[in-house]
């Protein structure tokens, strides 16, 4: 034992205070004068000889907090003689960063990985510590800075290789962070990956510090040659009231050599439908179609496997098949000519994604009921439908429902039902004389114009306009388009739940000839998708993705709680009350995730398909130096100092050992200890 | 209370100067007199407009504010008697003897003047002070001032001093305010106190029915100061009673242990005050409360002065107190 600062021992002598100042006490003898001591004297006390100590403990207690107090200024340390470093210049703080990424199911990448990960534990020193890091997309700190090498090892073990893409920049980021926060000169990160060159993109913006190095442990195979399927289309078409869908799976070869009569094969709910032969040729994509199959319902899980590799966890991909639901529409035109929607039933026959149901009826003879289950209603150039009166059209609209209303010549609105539509429509405007109206103003931020926004996505100035309707909106409804005079052409009122657009001129040939140009059919399509808050199915997610159950529960009116099962079989029970982050399911796994609602009994759980990031299956490498240059600042790797066996200083050992924490942490509890023991001491007896 | 919102505090009021140097003083003249410092004129400012007047029917010679047991020449009716020979005719009232054709006499309710005797403990246990003014000085402020108050209104003032005996004795005098005052600052806390002694003396020295003020600290048990007192009470005297205490003594405020000397006899006993400063408290409490009790039963004025309160305040609220209890009775 040695003291690093013995000078403060003389601090020792301080333990005589409380000695002294009993002496003090005793000899100090203030006198207080007072008038009369006749009511002191009926108080009983106990008078105390100052001389006797009475209370040992605490006396040994003071003292003794003053020596340990005194000592840990002192600075001790247990001198070990010649304990050297394990590694020339003391100590290290080392972050091992351990890619998990799918691409590491490569071949023997992962246990390579692991390998080279326990070598770097292994060759750490005594006095190191080092800091595992796990990351595939996402960084996490596995095991905080320690020296115990069995715990690391251990952690390392229990390592697997997960589903994420990879990304060196956050595990560089917060491996950054470690070092920086330790007080250890000597720091240092190992990076364990196969580099995948889609993992880096150069704009990262980590830069280590002077002091800290990079080095890195690459498992990548060269030539690696992989199979992957990145993703399924799907062609649907309906036959005899059945959906059937055709698969069309993508393959993608990323070897130097050809895949020949490769199989692939679909399967659908668990069963091999069919089975296909492909040649992929090297560096290039390929598609193999499968037969028609007939949809029987909803949450149809299917995948396509393609071969076998070294990568396995590509060459499968899965996905969720649902029917679609045809938008149905009712369009009531007046019924005077026999083909007054024509343009519009035949542009909505049209669809597939979603097919459209359409039904037609004149105002006089449509009934209440014809708005039932409808997604969307269209008032195509007539009188309001005397069955839509009575509040049945707003009722339709307060639960959802669409409406779009095209003006001509029979178009009239009764006062009483003002409120669903977007405006007051006004007289009749001709553009017959000199040169036509046109479409001057479209609002390309509104959902119904926004995929027009690009260049060439629809040329609307082609359209001539010769009439249409005068309408006066109100300033809480929104212009969608106006002509080339500034005349309002469309216009949209939220009413309720459900949305309500005017336009102001046919969607035909009698006011305008917008029904023969090419941008009719997408912009019909549109509207129609638009009012009728149509959105498409997605049948597969990619890993990494978050998906928010309640806002998707929300859509089903489900409000049971939910129990997740991941790929893995975990379970995940989420509440449906759960707001913010609880409704929110990171899809982290590869494969198909259940989302069951307790409540229900039976019935197909709801599945959601996750499959691998396509950029995973691209093997192809980067050169670890070049991620090291961009990190360090410096061209060349950083190699290892050799060895080099050296004697620590007292200051190390004493900075190391810190006994002095301890000491003074038992002589401030010591004195807490002794306050409250004479507090208790001198409430109990009264002495002096 | 402060000086600026119209308050004395003691220990401003032990400052000589603010006595001599007020030209509106009617005390100016006596600058030179000893004692004049106990009768601040800007205590007698707030307390001046106040009367000292006896409860009882005290004996008078002349004229005065208080009503005497005798008939005299005043302007307050009495009552008739009737006429008997040697009677004044001119008392004879008229008008009674031209309605009921006998002579009756008007009879007048008489002012006298009475005796303001101060009596001040000067024991060892009044020189006590704890960082203001000595208990002693106190009671001879509260001494001073009433007897100012009685001379200016004719009455006569005396002054005994006592602690375990009489110590000095000033007789009660038109004339003897500046003895008074002179014997006052000559008083000297120098002897150990005992109540019953002097008081016994005194009683059997007075004879004439008065105002008596006492001023102590009263440590001794309640049934004895009572015992000691009441013999006073018995001539008829008017007798008010005040207790002067240092705050030291009633809070008991000390907070190191130490030893404690009584002041009264030497004796000191080591005191932890943290530890008893609860029961002393109660007791003191209960010591005035028995004081307070036992001389309300008896028809004793008794106040509690704290050497801590401006001197004023304390002599405003007992005069105006004993004022309004006064025009009940």
């Amino acid at each position: 034992m040695a003291f690093l600062t013995p000078f403060f021992l003389l601090g020792l002598s301080a333990i005589a205070i409380p000695v002294l100042i009993h002496l003090i006490q005793r000899e100090k003898k203030r006198v207080i004068e007072f008038p009369s001591l006749m009511f002191v004297r009926r108080i009983p006390y106990q008078s105390v000889r100052r001389r006797r100590i009475r209370h040992w403990a605490l006396l040994l207690m003071r003292a003794a907090a003053i020596a340990l107090i005194v000592a840990a200024f002192a600075r001790p340390f247990i001198h070990q003689g010649t304990v050297a470093a394990a590694v020339g210049g003391g100590a290290r703080e080392v972050v091992i960063l351990l890619d998990q990424s799918a691409s590491m199911g490569y071949g023997d990448h992962w246990s390579r990985a692991r390998d080279a990960a326990r070598a770097v534990v292994r060759g750490l020193g005594a006095d190191d510590r080092a800091t595992l890091v796990l990351f595939d997309k996402n960084a996490e700190e596995n095991m905080r800075a320690t020296s115990d090498r069995t715990r690391l090892e251990a952690a390392i073990n229990a390592a697997h290789v997960g589903s994420g893409a990879t990304r060196y920049g956050p595990a560089l980021k917060l491996a950054e962070s470690i070092l920086s926060r330790s007080a250890i000169k000597r720091r240092e990160a190992v990076l364990v990956s196969d580099f995948q060159r889609s993992g880096w993109s150069g704009s990262e913006e980590v830069r280590f510090p002077e002091g800290m190095t990079v080095s890195t442990v690459s498992v990548a195979s060269p030539n690696s040659a992989n199979l992957a399927v990145p993703s399924v289309t799907f062609a649907r078409a309906s036959f005899s009231g059945q959906e059937r869908i055709t698969v069309t799976a993508g393959l993608s070869n990323k070897g130097d050599e050809p895949l020949k009569d490769v199989p692939v094969t679909l399967t659908i709910d668990g069963h091999e439908i069919q089975t296909e032969r492909a040649t992929v040729a090297p560096h290039a994509a390929g598609s193999v179609t499968f037969a028609q199959f007939t949809l029987t319902g909803p949450n149809v899980r299917g995948s396509v496997r393609a071969g076998a590799d070294l990568l396995p966890a590509d060459n499968i991909f899965h996905f969720v098949l649902a029917p679609s639901e045809p938008v149905s529409l009712a369009i009531v035109d007046s019924g005077d000519r026999s083909d007054g929607s024509l343009f519009l039933s035949k542009a909505l026959s049209i669809g597939t994604t979603p097919t459209f149901h359409v039904d037609v009826a004149s105002a006089s003879r449509v009934t209440p009921t014809a708005f039932d289950k409808r997604a969307v209603a269209v008032l195509n150039d007539t009188m309001f439908p005397p069955a839509g009166g009575g509040g049945v059209l707003k009722r339709f609209l307060e639960r959802g429902g669409g409406l779009l209303v095209v003006t001509g010549d029979h178009t009239t609105w009764p006062p009483g039902e003002a409120e669903l539509l977007p405006g007051r429509l006004g007289a009749t405007v001709d553009r017959t004389s000199g040169r036509s109206g046109s479409l001057g103003y479209l609002d390309y931020s509104h959902p119904v114009f926004e995929v027009f926004k690009a260049p060439r996505s629809g040329d609307f100035s082609a359209a001539h306009v010769f009439r249409y309707r005068a309408l006066q909106t109100l300033p809480t409804d929104r212009i969608l388009a106006r002509f080339d005079d500034g005349a309002i052409a469309a216009a949209e009122r939220k009413v309720g739940a459900g949305r309500a657009i005017v336009w102001t001129s046919t969607l035909d040939d009698s006011w305008t000839d917008i029904g023969v140009k090419p941008i009719f059919l997408p912009l019909v399509h549109q509207l129609v998708r638009y009012l009728a808050h149509y959105e498409p199915a997605t049948s597969w997610f990619t890993v990494g993705q978050v998906l928010d159950l309640t806002a998707r529960a929300k859509g089903r009116a489900d409000k049971s709680d939910r129990i997740v099962v991941t790929p893995s079989g975990e379970r995940i029970s989420q509440s449906s009350a759960g707001e913010g982050s609880e409704g929110l399911l990171e899809l982290n796994e590869q494969g198909v995730y259940e989302v069951r609602s307790s409540g229900a009994a039976a019935g197909r759980p709801e599945a959601i398909a996750v499959n691998l990031e396509p950029a995973e299956s691209d093997l192809a490498s980067i050169d670890p130096r070049e991620l090291v240059a961009a990190v360090t600042g410096h061209a060349t790797l950083v190699e290892a100092q050799p060895a080099q066996a050296q004697e620590m200083t007292r200051e190390e050992s004493e900075r190391r050992q810190s006994l002095w924490w301890y000491l003074l942490m038992a002589g401030l509890l010591l004195l807490a200890a002794e306050t409250v023991i004479s507090n208790h001491l001198s409430r109990k007896e009264r002495f002096l | 209370m402060s000086v600026a919102d119209g308050g004395i505090n003691p220990q401003s009021i032990r400052n000589p100067q603010s006595a001599i140097r007020n030209p509106r003083s009617e005390m100016t003249s006596s600058q030179a007199l000893p004692g004049a410092r106990f009768v601040d004129p800007k205590i007698l400012l707030r307390v001046g407009n106040l009367e000292l007047l006896a409860r009882h029917v005290v004996e008078g010679f002349i004229n005065g504010l208080h009503r005497a047991p005798y008939f005299g020449a005043s302007i307050d009716f009495a009552e008739h008697r009737g006429y008997v020979a040697g009677d004044d005719i001119r008392r004879v009232d008229w008008r009674v003897f031209a309605r009921t054709d006998r002579f009756y006499v008007k009879q007048y309710e008489a002012d006298t003047n009475t005796n303001v005797s101060v009596l001040l403990d000067v024991s060892r246990s009044m020189k006590f002070s704890n960082r203001g003014v000595p208990k002693l000085e106190y009671g001879c402020f509260v001494g001073a001032c009433l007897a100012y108050l009685a001379q200016r209104q004719r009455d006569r003032v005396g002054l005994i001093t006592f602690d375990n005996d009489i110590v000095s004795h000033v007789p009660p005098s038109a004339k003897h305010f500046n003895v008074v005052l002179h014997t006052m600052e000559r008083a000297r806390p120098e002897r150990p106190g005992n109540l019953p002694i002097p008081l016994h003396k005194m009683a059997e020295h007075f004879r004439r029915r008065g105002i008596l003020v006492l001023i102590s600290d009263f440590y001794e048990e309640p049934d004895a100061v009572l015992e000691a007192i009441k013999p006073l009470k018995f001539l008829g005297n008017d007798l008010i009673v005040f207790h002067v205490l240092d705050p030291a003594e009633i809070d008991f405020g000390y907070e190191d242990a130490s030893s404690f000397e009584d002041l009264e006899t030497g004796e000191q006993i080591p005191v932890v005050p943290e530890s008893l400063v609860r029961e002393y408290r109660s007791m003191i409490q209960a010591h005035i409360l028995a004081l307070t009790t036992k001389f309300s039963e008896h028809r004793i004025d008794y106040t509690v002065l704290n050497t801590a309160e401006p001197l004023d305040r304390a002599l405003f609220s007992y005069l105006s107190s004993r004022e309004r209890l006064m025009r009940v009775r």
